[in-house]
C-alpha cells in the first residue's frame, strides 16, 4: 500500500512537472505549428535567468517572473526577426529554432560559463501528510503546473480574446479579410509559449543542477508528450501525454535502469505515433 | 463497348454528414460523362472514392470487371485510374518536360521511347512549344497547368481520367480548346473521362451525357438537353441559367 | 494564342541534381587531395581522412535531404552504430580479414536499423515533421545504449579499435597502421562513394526521389510507391553513414557515445546546410570544411566560433538555401536555387 501510494504520488508529480516543461511547446506547436527545437534552450534560459536574479538578491518568486518575462522577450525578438517570415514552412522553422538553440547555448556558455550552477529550493523540506512525506517544492511546482494549464486552457477556450486568437489562427484568410491582425496573434502565441518555457525553466531549476544543456533533457520528451497527447489538445493532451511519457518512464525505471526506461518510453512513443499520429485524444 | 467503371450503392458518410448516398453509376470505355450539381452535392467525394483517396462507407467499385474497393491510390493508379485534382497538383519547381518525364518514368521505357512519349503527350495537350517545355511549371498560365496535369495522366498511361473542374480559371478560348482536347482524347485514344464541371456552356458543347448529383444522391442522368429540361434539376438550380 | 511568359530566362531546374561542372571540380579536387601525402606528412595526413569520413557522413545526409527532402537529425546514430560494429569485430580477434568483416557489419547493422525504422514509419505515412523528431530520438537512444551497455562498449570511456588491414588473399596483407597508407585507402573510397551517389542521383531512382520531394501526393496518384522510395533512400543513407562510421572507428582507433548523440547529429545538419544540400559535392565540402574549421577554431575560441556557426546556420537557412555550392554556381543555376528558396521545401 505504502509503495503504491508513493509510486502513484511520484508519478503524479513527475507527470505534472513534465506537463509544465512541455506546455510552452504544446502552445507553440499546437497553435502556430512551429516545431520549436529551441524549446529546450528556452527552458535553459529560464533556469539561468532565475539563477542570475537570485544571485542579485531578488526573491525566488519574483525571479521566476522575471525569467518568464525575459525569455518571453527573447522569444518575441526571435519571432520578429526570423520566425514570422516562415510560418508556412515547417522545416525552415524547425531548422531556424535549432539555430536559436545553437546561439542561445553558446551565449549562455559565454556569459555564465559551463560549470554547474545551483538554485536553492525555496521549500527544501517535506510535508508530512500522515501516510506519506510530500516533497514540498515539487508539490508546489505540480500545483503551479495545474493552475497554469487550467488557467491557460480557460483563457484560450472560454474567454473572448482566446477564442478570437484561436479562430484567427485556424482561419488566416478569413481573419485577414476581416482586417484582423494575424501577425499580432502569432506573435502573442509565440511570446506566450516562450514565456511559459522560461517560467518552467525557472521553476524546475531548484530540482536540478543547471548546465547549458539542461533544457534539452526535456526537448524530445516534450515533443513526445505533445504528439502522444495530441497536437492542439492543450490541456487534455499535455496532461495525458505527460502522464504517459512521465508515468511510464517512472514505472519502468522501477524495474530497470533509468536509461532502459527512457529508451523504452521513446520506443513506445514512436509506436504510438505510427499507429495513431493524431495522438491518443480524439480531435475535437 | 465494354463497361469500364461501375459503382454499386456507393456511399460515404462523414461524422453526421452523408456526402454520397447509394450511388449507382456506370460508364463504358471510350465515353465521356459530366458530373454536375450544386456545391456540396458530393461530386468531388465521388471522384475521390473512385481514385482511392476516400474509403467508401458502403458499396462497391468495379473497374474493368475487378472489384477495386479495397485497393489503394497507388494500386488504382497503376491499373489506369488517373486523377486531375481540383487544385492543379503538378511539380511547380520542375520544368514542363520534367513533369511529364516523371509521369512516364514509371513505365520504364528506354530513353528514346520515353522522349518520344513525352513529345507525343505534350503535343496532345497543346504544350508542344519548346520554349514552354523548358519553363518552370509555376510560371505557366493557369490553363496551361491544367493541360499539363492532364498530360501527366496521359504520360502515365491512365485509361480512366477523373477530371475535377478542368476549366476552372481558364479563359473562354482555353475552355473551348479544353473541350476539343477531351473529345479528341476520348475518340482518338479510347480514353474514358469523367468530368466535374460548373461551366454550362462547356458541358453543352461537350455533347456528353450528364449525371446530376444533389445532396449526395443521383438526381438525374441523361443527355444534356434532357437533363436541362428536367423540372427537378431546374428547381435545384433555381436562379442559375440552364 | 495563350499568353506565356517569354521573357523568363531559360531555367535549368533542380531535377538534374548535378550542378554544372561539379563532377569536373570533384575530379580535380580528389586528384589534388591524392597528391598531398607526397608533400606533407605528420598530423595533416593523420587528420584529413577523418574529415573525409565526415564528408562521407555529410553526403549521406545530402542524399537524404537534398534528393528526397527528408530531414534527419539522426545520421550520427548510424555513424556510431557502424563505428561500434567495427569496434566489436576488431576486438573479436578474427585475424587479418577482420577489417572487411567490420566494414560489412557496420554497413549491415546501420542499414538494418534504418530499414526497420524507415519501413515502420514510412509505410504508415508518418509525416515528415514527426519523422524528424523520431530521428532525434534515435540519436538519443543509440547514445544511451552505447553508454549503458558498457561491458561491450566501454560506456563513456569508449572503445579501443585497432587499425584494420587490407587482406588480399594469397598476395598478402597491407597494413594500414601507417597514416599515409590508410589515407590512400580512405580517399579513393570517398571518391568512389561520391561518384556512385552522383550516378544514383541522376538515375531513375534519383529522379523519382525528387518527385517525391516536390509533390508526394502527385507521385502517389501517378502510381509510385512513395513509402518504398523513402524507405530505400533512408536505408541507403543509414548504411552509408554506418560505412563512414566503421572506417572512422578503425582510423581514429576510438569510438565513444558522443559519436551518436544529438549534438553530433545536428552538427551534420549544419555542415550540409552550409555546404549546400542540393549539391553532393557541396555537402561533402561542407562536411570536410566546416568540421575542419570547427576543430581549428575550437582550439582558439570554441564558444565564439560555435556562436558564429549558429548565426551562419540561421543566415544560410534564411537567405542561402543552396549553401556554399549555391553561391559558387553561375547565375542561371542560382535561379534554380532561388526557386528552391521560394518553393519552401525542407
Amino acid at each position: 500500500m505504502q509503495t503504491i501510494l508513493s509510486v502513484g504520488i511520484d508519478a503524479a508529480l513527475i507527470t505534472l512537472v513534465l506537463a509544465l516543461a512541455a506546455f510552452g511547446l504544446a502552445i507553440i506547436y499546437g497553435l502556430v505549428g512551429v516545431i520549436n527545437l529551441g524549446h529546450g534552450a528556452m527552458l535553459t534560459l529560464g533556469a539561468y535567468f532565475t539563477w542570475y536574479c537570485i544571485n542579485l538578491g531578488i526573491p525566488f518568486f519574483l525571479a521566476i517572473i522575471f525569467a518568464a518575462l525575459a525569455v518571453g522577450l527573447v522569444g518575441l525578438i526571435f519571432e520578429h526577426l526570423v520566425i514570422r517570415h516562415f510560418y508556412n514552412q515547417p522545416f525552415e522553422t524547425l531548422l531556424l529554432t535549432w539555430g536559436f538553440f545553437l546561439i542561445s547555448t553558446e551565449v549562455v556558455k559565454i556569459v555564465f560559463g559551463t560549470s554547474f550552477r545551483n538554485v536553492p529550493s525555496p521549500f527544501p523540506f517535506a510535508i508530512d501528510i500522515g501516510i506519506y512525506e510530500l516533497p514540498a517544492y515539487r508539490t508546489f511546482v505540480a500545483g503551479v503546473a495545474v493552475l497554469l494549464l487550467l488557467g491557460t486552457a480557460y483563457v484560450f477556450l472560454k474567454t473572448p480574446i482566446g477564442i478570437i486568437i484561436r479562430a484567427m489562427i485556424q482561419n488566416r484568410e478569413m481573419a485577414s479579410l476581416l482586417g484582423l491582425n494575424i501577425s499580432a496573434a502569432y506573435k502573442l502565441v509565440f511570446t506566450f509559449g516562450s514565456a511559459i518555457a522560461g517560467l518552467a525553466g525557472g521553476l524546475i531549476a531548484p530540482m536540478l543542477s543547471i548546465d547549458p544543456y539542461i533544457g534539452n533533457v526535456f526537448l524530445v520528451r516534450s515533443f513526445f508528450v505533445v504528439i502522444v497527447g495530441g497536437i492542439g489538445q492543450l490541456l487534455g493532451g499535455t496532461l495525458l501525454g505527460s502522464f504517459f511519457i512521465g508515468g511510464t518512464e517512472t514505472i519502468l525505471a522501477l524495474f530497470s535502469s533509468q536509461v532502459v526506461a527512457q529508451v523504452a518510453v521513446f520506443f513506445i512513443a514512436i509506436i504510438i505515433l505510427r499507429f495513431r499520429p493524431q495522438g491518443l485524444l480524439r480531435a475535437r | 463497348m465494354a463497361e469500364l467503371l461501375r459503382t454499386e450503392g456507393l456511399t460515404k458518410r462523414f461524422r453526421g454528414l452523408v456526402a454520397n448516398e447509394n450511388i449507382n453509376f456506370q460508364l463504358e470505355s471510350g465515353n465521356v460523362r459530366c458530373i454536375i450539381g450544386p456545391n456540396g452535392a458530393g461530386k468531388t467525394t465521388f471522384l475521390s472514392m473512385i481514385s482511392g483517396h476516400q474509403v467508401p462507407s458502403a458499396g462497391r467499385i468495379i473497374y474493368k470487371g475487378q472489384d477495386i474497393t479495397r485497393l489503394s491510390v497507388i494500386e488504382r493508379a497503376r491499373l489506369g485510374i488517373g486523377r486531375k485534382f481540383q487544385t492543379p497538383t503538378v511539380f511547380d519547381n520542375l520544368t514542363v518536360r520534367e513533369n511529364v518525364e516523371l509521369a512516364v518514368l514509371r513505365l520504364k521505357d528506354n530513353t528514346r521511347s520515353a522522349a518520344m512519349r513525352i513529345d507525343e503527350v505534350l503535343t496532345a495537350v497543346r504544350l508542344d512549344d519548346r520554349e514552354i517545355q523548358r519553363m518552370l511549371v509555376k510560371h505557366l498560365s493557369h490553363g496551361q497547368r491544367q493541360w499539363l496535369e492532364i498530360g501527366l495522366l496521359l504520360g502515365n498511361q491512365s485509361e480512366l481520367l477523373l477530371l475535377d473542374e478542368p476549366t476552372a480559371g481558364m479563359t473562354s478560348e482555353e475552355t473551348v480548346a479544353t473541350g476539343r482536347l477531351i473529345r479528341r482524347l476520348a475518340e482518338e485514344r479510347n480514353l474514358t473521362v469523367i468530368i466535374i464541371e460548373h461551366d454550362i456552356n462547356f458541358i453543352r458543347d461537350l455533347k456528353a451525357p450528364v449525371t446530376v448529383l444533389h445532396l449526395g444522391k443521383v438526381l438525374a442522368e441523361g443527355s444534356f438537353d434532357v437533363v436541362a429540361a428536367d423540372s427537378t434539376v431546374r428547381a435545384v438550380y433555381l436562379g442559375d441559367e440552364v | 494564342m495563350t499568353f506565356t511568359l517569354r521573357n523568363e530566362p531559360r531555367q535549368p531546374s533542380i531535377f538534374a541534381q548535378v550542378v554544372r561542372g561539379e563532377l569536373c571540380v570533384a575530379v580535380v579536387v580528389f586528384a589534388l587531395l591524392g597528391l598531398i601525402p607526397l608533400f606533407i606528412s605528420g598530423y595533416v595526413i593523420y587528420v584529413l581522412p577523418q574529415y573525409f569520413l565526415f564528408g562521407m557522413l555529410a553526403m549521406s545526409l545530402g542524399l537524404l535531404w537534398g534528393s528526397a527532402g527528408i530531414v534527419s537529425f539522426g545520421q550520427a546514430a548510424f555513424f556510431a552504430i557502424g563505428g561500434y560494429a567495427m569496434g566489436v569485430i576488431m576486438q573479436a580477434g578474427l585475424g587479418e580479414g577482420a577489417g572487411y568483416v567490420g566494414i560489412i557489419s557496420g554497413i549491415a547493422a546501420s542499414g538494418l536499423v534504418a530499414l526497420i525504422a524507415g519501413y515502420f514509419l514510412f509505410s504508415a505515412g508518418v509525416k515528415a515533421d514527426y519523422f524528424v523528431l523520431v530521428t532525434l530520438a534515435l540519436s538519443i537512444i543509440v547514445e544511451q545504449m552505447a553508454v549503458s551497455q558498457s561491458e561491450v562498449t566501454g560506456g563513456w570511456n569508449g572503445m579501443f579499435v585497432d587499425r584494420m588491414s587490407l587482406w588480399l588473399g594469397p598476395i598478402g596483407t597491407i597494413s594500414l597502421y601507417d597514416d599515409a597508407a590508410i589515407y590512400y585507402f580512405i580517399l579513393p573510397t570517398l571518391a568512389v562513394v561520391y561518384f556512385a551517389l552522383s550516378a544514383l542521383k541522376r538515375s531513375r531512382f534519383g529522379k523519382i526521389l525528387v518527385g517525391v520531394r516536390e509533390n508526394e501526393d502527385r507521385m502517389s496518384a501517378l502510381g509510385y510507391n512513395v513509402a518504398f522510395y523513402k524507405t530505400a533512400v533512408f536505408t541507403i543513407s543509414g548504411a552509408l553513414a554506418g560505412f563512414a562510421g566503421a572506417l572512422y572507428a578503425t582510423h581514429s582507433n576510438f569510438v565513444s557515445p558522443s559519436l551518436a548523440g544529438v549534438l553530433f547529429s545536428t552538427e551534420v545538419v549544419v555542415w550540409v546546410a552550409i555546404g549546400g544540400r542540393l549539391s553532393l559535392f557541396g555537402a561533402l565540402a561542407g562536411g570536410v570544411l566546416v568540421a575542419a574549421l570547427s576543430n581549428f577554431l575550437s582550439s582558439i575560441s570554441p564558444q565564439y566560433w560555435q556562436l558564429a556557426l549558429g548565426f551562419i546556420f540561421i543566415l544560410v537557412i534564411v537567405f542561402f538555401k543552396g549553401g556554399l555550392a549555391g553561391a559558387f554556381t553561375n547565375i542561371s543555376e542560382r535561379t534554380a536555387y532561388r526557386s528552391l528558396q521560394e518553393s519552401g521545401n525542407g
